[in-house]
């Protein structure tokens, strides 16, 4: 921070200034930005992670017709919910090998539980039991309001966290002085220049991606940060209710009438949604009512092949079946939201495009993963006494292992937690949560005893040790080993397994180069820099 | 296919842009590509992303071909990127370096 000094002329230039901005917006939040982008990273694939965590379900090899399930479970309901104000149930498709259904428990006394949720099976129609697991909707959840905090909280961090980051995305563009000059520029071997480059082609490649996912981000909890236009404008209960039906296809239940009147089938309701969206693209069946003569039933459109989250939707006279309306848009308000917000999500995504989402999404985590490796690489060099760093340095310096190397080791523990915990354990889906902060607070206590160096090494190491291992402990807990997986076409396990050997590799291989990194000696400094704008670029 | 297609595009695109710039000509011939030469590779780059993006948006529409082209660009650069990085220290090695 201190050099050129006098070289500086008075006046600081702008690029100077977003310079120092993006270092300080980027470290201040950037272990929980990091935190955020891996976990954000991995839930574009938590329906297949909660598959695999839940193995007891079997591996849905085909997707059975919605319609035919839609009319199973809604049947199953009748019994297990009955008289219930509303239930809903997400069908299955090619990523989802059981019904999820939820609903509100008639009659429910103040005190009672008023929700009820369940599992079923789409070709029996039958609960199906599961170990305890919140599956890949933890680290979904976790990415944007943590744990152990009240959820406003860990959403208001989450924000806070992401306009940081938007603020490092501008800054870094407008200090980033070379963008098309340097596009595929890397010099190997040169210290902190190396990892400038690193970190600008993984910022600059993805670009569109990471300022697309960061703004949006901030726009999925828009109505949380800046609530104030909302307040004004909707007053009264029909106006909520109006705001809405422009925000979600769950229809809200009104009064009954009493009368009883059986739901028409349920079956030809999602045959007609089928004909004008697809076979395979009805995501949800919500019925108000059911059972009485007020009954109300929507079928929503499925995400699939629309950048849009508005609700489209069917909706029906339950007790005849006859079609009351067809919701197929919204204000162009409402609109704009839901397209930022599917474009956050990707749940339109086809397989290809959730990969090249997964992949990019990567890059933006080892964006940010750089650039904090990064801070800690130029002020090794400018260390009075390398040996005795100042704490600022060592804070940073232990707060990087334990934020990056660390993560990895802790996220992978969860999974082999998942394996590992007895099924019948009291409260089994929160110690496997346990479990994962447990190993990150381990990690970081062995960042802070150990020596830099090997404190890094032998994290990545037991990352890759646990990655690597991860397939063989599923082979030994459970029925579904990989080649048992790939000779049954199930997918899911075996991309499963694949993948944690592929995210083995890629910490070994970081692992062998860290262990073999000598650093070089501190380079001869030229008095003057590249004048830029008037001034002097200080790259601290 | 499409997919397949527009990723091919993608790359080919990259490494075109790629190696009309001046430094990686240096880096992989050792000298700079005559002007018409570099041109060339500049123009036929260009048009490959855009017959990318004109694949994509054929297929499915501006919204989600223009997501799609996105990330079909973001890992074209990179993976041409990676490829220049991995050429250069092959050759590097190979000369003892």
């Amino acid at each position: 921070m201190k050099t050129d000094q006098d070289a500086r002329p008075a006046g600081r230039g702008l690029r100077q200034s977003m310079s120092d901005l993006h270092s300080w917006v980027g470290l201040l939040l950037g272990w929980v930005l990091y935190a955020m982008f891996l976990t954000g990273t991995v839930s574009y694939f938590k329906d297949e992670l909660s598959q695999w965590m839940r193995p007891e379900l079997p591996a849905q090899i085909q997707v059975p017709d919605p319609a035919v399930v839609a009319q199973r479970i809604a049947d199953e309901l009748g019994t297990v919910a009955p008289g219930s104000p509303q239930w809903s149930l997400r069908l299955p498709d090619a990523r989802n090998n059981s019904v999820y259904a939820f609903w509100r428990t008639a009659g429910a006394a103040p005190g009672q539980r008023a929700f009820g949720e369940g599992n079923f099976d789409a070709a029996t129609g039958r609960t199906v039991t599961s170990r305890g697991t919140l599956g890949g909707d933890f680290f979904y959840r976790f990415h944007f309001q943590f744990h152990y905090m009240p959820v406003v909280w860990g959403r208001w961090i989450a924000g806070i966290a992401a306009m940081f980051m938007l603020v490092a995305i501008v800054s870094g563009v407008i200090t980033h002085k070379k963008i098309f000059t340097d596009f595929f520029t890397f010099r190997w071997g040169r210290g902190q220049r190396s990892w400038l480059d690193a970190h600008n082609a993984l910022s600059v490649f993805g670009l569109p991606f990471h300022a697309m996912i960061t703004y949006t981000g901030l726009v999925t909890l828009m109505a949380l940060y800046m609530p104030w236009g909302e307040r004004a404008a909707i007053r009264t209960a029909a106006e909520r209710q109006q705001l809405t039906a422009e925000l979600s296809a769950f229809i809200q239940p009104g009064k009954p009438s009493g009368e009883t009147a059986p739901l028409a089938s349920v079956e030809d309701m999602v045959r007609q949604a089928q004909e004008r969206w697809g076979r395979d693209n009805v995501g949800r069946v919500t019925a108000t009512h059911a059972g009485d003569a007020a009954a109300r039933v929507a079928v929503a459109r499925g995400d699939g092949g629309r950048v849009s989250m508005s609700p489209q939707y069917l909706e029906f006279e339950g007790s005849t079946g006859r079609l009351l309306a067809v919701h197929e848009g919204v204000g162009a308000a409402a609109e704009t939201r839901g397209v930022l917000y599917a474009l956050h999500l990707g749940r339109f995504s086809d397989s290809v495009t959730r990969w090249l989402y997964f992949l990019v999404s990567l890059a933006g985590t080892a964006m940010v993963g750089t650039g904090l490796v990064m801070w800690i690489v130029k002020r090794r060099q400018k260390l009075p006494d390398p040996e005795r760093p100042h704490v600022g340095f060592r804070v940073v310096e232990r707060l990087n292992i334990a934020g990056i190397a660390g993560l990895s080791v802790a996220m992978t523990a969860f999974l082999w937690a998942n394996r590992l915990l007895p099924v019948t354990l009291a409260d089994r889906a929160n110690w496997e949560i346990h479990g994962f902060f447990i190993v990150w607070a381990l990690t970081l206590l062995h960042a802070v005893l150990r020596p830099a160096k090997k404190a890094w090494v032998e994290q990545l190491w037991l990352a890759a040790a646990l990655l690597a291992l991860l397939p063989v402990l599923n082979a030994v807990t459970t029925p579904r080993p990989f080649w048992h997986s790939l000779g049954a076409g199930d997918r899911v396990f075996a991309g499963m397994d694949a993948m944690c050997w592929a995210l083995a590799g890629l910490h070994a291989a970081l692992a062998v180069r860290t262990q073999r990194h000598q650093p070089k000696p501190r380079p001869a400094r030229k008095p003057v820099r590249e004048p830029v704008n008037g001034a002097v670029l200080r790259e601290g | 296919m499409i997919h397949l297609s527009s990723f091919i595009l993608c790359l080919t695109g990259f490494a075109a842009l790629a190696v009309a710039m001046d430094r990686q000509q240096h880096d992989l011939f050792g000298r700079s590509l005559p002007a018409p030469a570099t041109a060339s590779l500049r123009a036929g780059g260009a048009a490959a992303l855009l017959g990318a993006l004109g694949l994509l948006v054929a297929w499915q529409g501006w919204g989600l071909g223009l997501v799609m082209f996105s990330g079909h660009t973001s890992l074209g650069a990179g993976i041409v990127h990676g490829a220049i990085i991995g050429g250069l220290r092959m050759r590097a090695k190979a000369r003892g370096g």
